[in-house]
């Protein structure tokens, strides 16, 4: 409860913090002991609230002390230590704890989906927000947030049933036996469709919606006069959304591509559905791959009676966490650099 | 001033005179087109292809997994039409789904329990009760990372604190906190956002009238703001609904319906984890299941985001 109060008077870098709390406290002890029913109230109340405000810093604390707890054995054991997050060894039966096949994997996977998404994305919510008729913006904006709503399982079951033949069978051999394209060191391999290029595409769609809606958003707040004072300037529309629209809300476009990013990196059953599971780091399109999050679903169950392997599993875990946490403290400062230099978001 | 802002100004113009003008035909607007008149179109074409691209994949999507699910729903076969929702998978997984009807329908609510009290109680301490600054901060950049945790962290994170740590052993209660600590992120700050769209004039005319804060924020804030609450936990309940990576650790699987609480008889199953051993299954009338699964999953969370949208309108995903 001190810390409470103390709280409410951060802001003012009171020099005597020690006596406001002090007064604070004693002002609650008083209303407790004489005040009325409704002052009671809503002393007891306030602090029944607090409790409930801590749970989600509560939880993250929780999970990273877990992790964290769990993996200490092999980042401090004799075969581990913190090298294995760059050793690409990875072989539990021969104590090889190399975790960066993963890493790379997951970057891989995430690089491709990125590539393909982000950019599709902010196209898609400047035709939203600048171009679409209204008519159809309201259905083309509930569309998107239908997508956002498909189970990733469901995301994942399509691709394997439809993307994963569809590159065995139709994009794998056009591209190869194309002159054109056929020697690009990216199309090498024979492939089954379980590929870095399925995981990558299927990752791609999924984060479409983020992408669409959060710079939609941003899109939309920029003001009206910036619009109209370009076009009073001469500018044909589509200068005006890609010279000041679009840059009037670079703030919030960079924030979405931050956290489609998180969302790539994190995403578990449809990447783990269709890229192979390959220990491997994908060289080229076609080659099967690991991700970080598809090794933890796959061996924890098996490995939970190995301490070293079950420890590399969380090690694993550790690093997507602080990973999530650094991409959206990465989206929350672009935001407020956002709202600094434009004074909007 | 160019044509093109003029052309702009003078539909403006229109638009607030009402004033009729004359505007330039589509034949003359091609013939006259300059180099700038074709960017702008292409521009505006290729960002509508682009959404065309973006937008096409979840229709391809519903139409292959309809085209495949129908033909168990409305098929006659054992497990197939009424049989899939209302019969166990039984000998050889070849009845319904009974159980991950059964199982999502458990888990939800048990998930709802935990997530909502905390998520709605905490929106409304940080809005209501405390003033801007360091406190209010630091809890929604918690709900912003929860909401990007992975959910196979979660998953591993349910399996050794409360599974193993708090020693609750998988099934319903282990699956349903771990779904539960997911719904916080978009249910708080959801909350929030309609609790900040109640206009302060009501707040004011309450305590003017001698209400406590505690009686302003109970009957009249929330509410106003209850809407947005219920938003809020639709589009919650909708992404839980389709969590597979966080139930693989925490609920275990079942092939009928849970029995008790605690111990092996908890286990149950749910939509997107049987979705997921359908699918790895070679045999063939389990991959039509897997899909006639994933249909009856997909109209159930789509229900629940048409739902969540018919709530109130005025709310909007937010993210960060």
């Amino acid at each position: 409860m001190a810390g409470q109060k103390s709280d409410d008077f951060a802001d003012e870098e009171a020099e005597d913090v020690f006596s406001t709390v002090v007064a604070r406290v004693r002002h609650a002890a008083w209303v407790l002991r004489y005040g009325r029913g409704g002052a009671r109230a809503d002393l007891l109340g306030k602090i029944g609230l607090f409790i409930p405000a801590l749970a989600s810093v509560l939880i993250i604390v929780l999970i990273l002390t877990f992790l964290w707890y769990e993996s200490m054995p092999i980042l401090t054991s004799d075969v581990g230590g913190p090298a294995i997050f760059l050793e690409p060894e990875w072989d539990p039966n021969r104590d090889l704890y190399g975790i960066g096949v993963f890493i790379a994997g997951s970057l891989a996977c995430t690089g491709i989906a990125i590539g393909v998404g982000v950019p599709l994305g902010i196209g898609a919510a400047i035709f939203l927000s600048e171009f679409c008729p209204e008519k159809l913006r309201a259905p083309l904006r509930m569309i998107v947030e239908m997508m956002a709503a498909v189970p990733s399982i469901v995301y994942g079951l399509w691709a394997y049933v439809v993307m994963v033949p569809w590159i065995r069978n139709v994009f794998a051999p056009s591209v190869q036996s194309n002159p054109l394209t056929a020697w690009i060191p990216l199309f090498q391999g024979q492939t089954n469709g379980l590929s870095l290029l399925a995981g990558g595409t299927i990752l791609a769609i999924m984060l479409l919606p983020t992408v669409i809606s959060v710079s939609d958003d941003a899109l939309r707040s920029v003001p009206r006069t910036l619009r109209e004072a370009a076009l009073a300037l001469g500018a044909s529309e589509s200068e005006t959304a890609r010279k000041v629209v679009l840059s009037a809300a670079l703030p919030g476009v960079g924030a979405a591509t931050v956290l489609s990013l998180g969302r790539a990196v994190g995403e578990t059953m449809a990447v783990l559905m269709v890229t192979g599971n390959s220990l491997q780091i994908p060289y080229s399109l076609f080659d099967p791959c690991y991700v970080m999050t598809s090794i933890i679903t796959n061996q924890l169950g098996y490995a939970y009676i190995f301490p070293l392997w079950r420890s590399a599993l969380f090690a694993v875990a550790l690093v997507l966490m602080l990973m999530s946490i650094s991409f959206t403290a990465m989206a929350k400062i672009i935001m407020r650099w956002g709202s600094k230099t434009r004074g909007i978001v | 001033m160019s044509r093109y802002g003029l052309d702009r100004l003078r539909s403006l113009n229109e638009m607030v005179n009402g004033a009729p003008q004359a505007t330039r035909s589509f034949i003359d607007r091609v013939r006259h087109a300059t180099r700038r008149d074709v960017t702008d179109w292409m521009f505006k074409g290729f960002v509508a292809v682009m959404l065309a691209i973006a937008v096409a994949p979840f229709f391809m999507l519903v139409a292959e997994v309809a085209s495949i699910g129908l033909e168990d729903l409305l098929g006659s076969g054992p497990g197939q039409g009424i049989q899939l929702l209302t019969t166990y998978p039984g000998v050889g997984l070849q009845g319904g789904i009974l159980n991950a009807i059964i199982g999502t329908s458990v888990l939800v609510p048990v998930a709802a329990m935990v997530g909502i009290p905390l998520s709605v109680l905490g929106a409304v301490y940080i809005n209501e009760y405390s003033p801007p600054g360091r406190v209010r901060q630091i809890v929604e950049f918690a709900a912003d990372v929860l909401a990007g945790i992975p959910s196979i962290v979660f998953g591993a994170f349910g399996f050794t604190f409360i599974v193993f740590y708090l020693n609750m052993g998988m099934g319903v209660i282990a699956g349903g906190l771990t779904l539960g600590f997911m719904m916080i992120p978009t249910v708080l700050r959801t909350t929030q956002e309609a609790l900040k769209q109640v206009p302060m004039s009501l707040r004011e005319a309450s305590l003017a009238l001698g209400a406590t804060k505690w009686t302003t924020t109970w009957k009249v804030t929330i509410r106003a703001a209850f809407p947005g609450i219920i938003t809020g936990i639709l589009l919650a309940v909708g992404r839980i609904m389709g969590e597979t990576a966080p139930l693989i650790f925490t609920a275990g699987n079942n092939l009928g319906a849970p029995t008790s609480l605690f111990g092996p008889g908890s286990w149950v199953a749910s939509m997107p984890f049987t979705i997921w051993a359908y699918i790895s299954d070679p045999r063939p009338y389990l991959q039509v299941r897997a899909h006639s699964t994933a249909l009856v999953l997909l109209l159930m969370v789509l229900a629940v985001d048409v739902a969540a949208n018919y709530a109130s309108r005025k709310i909007t995903r937010r993210l960060v």
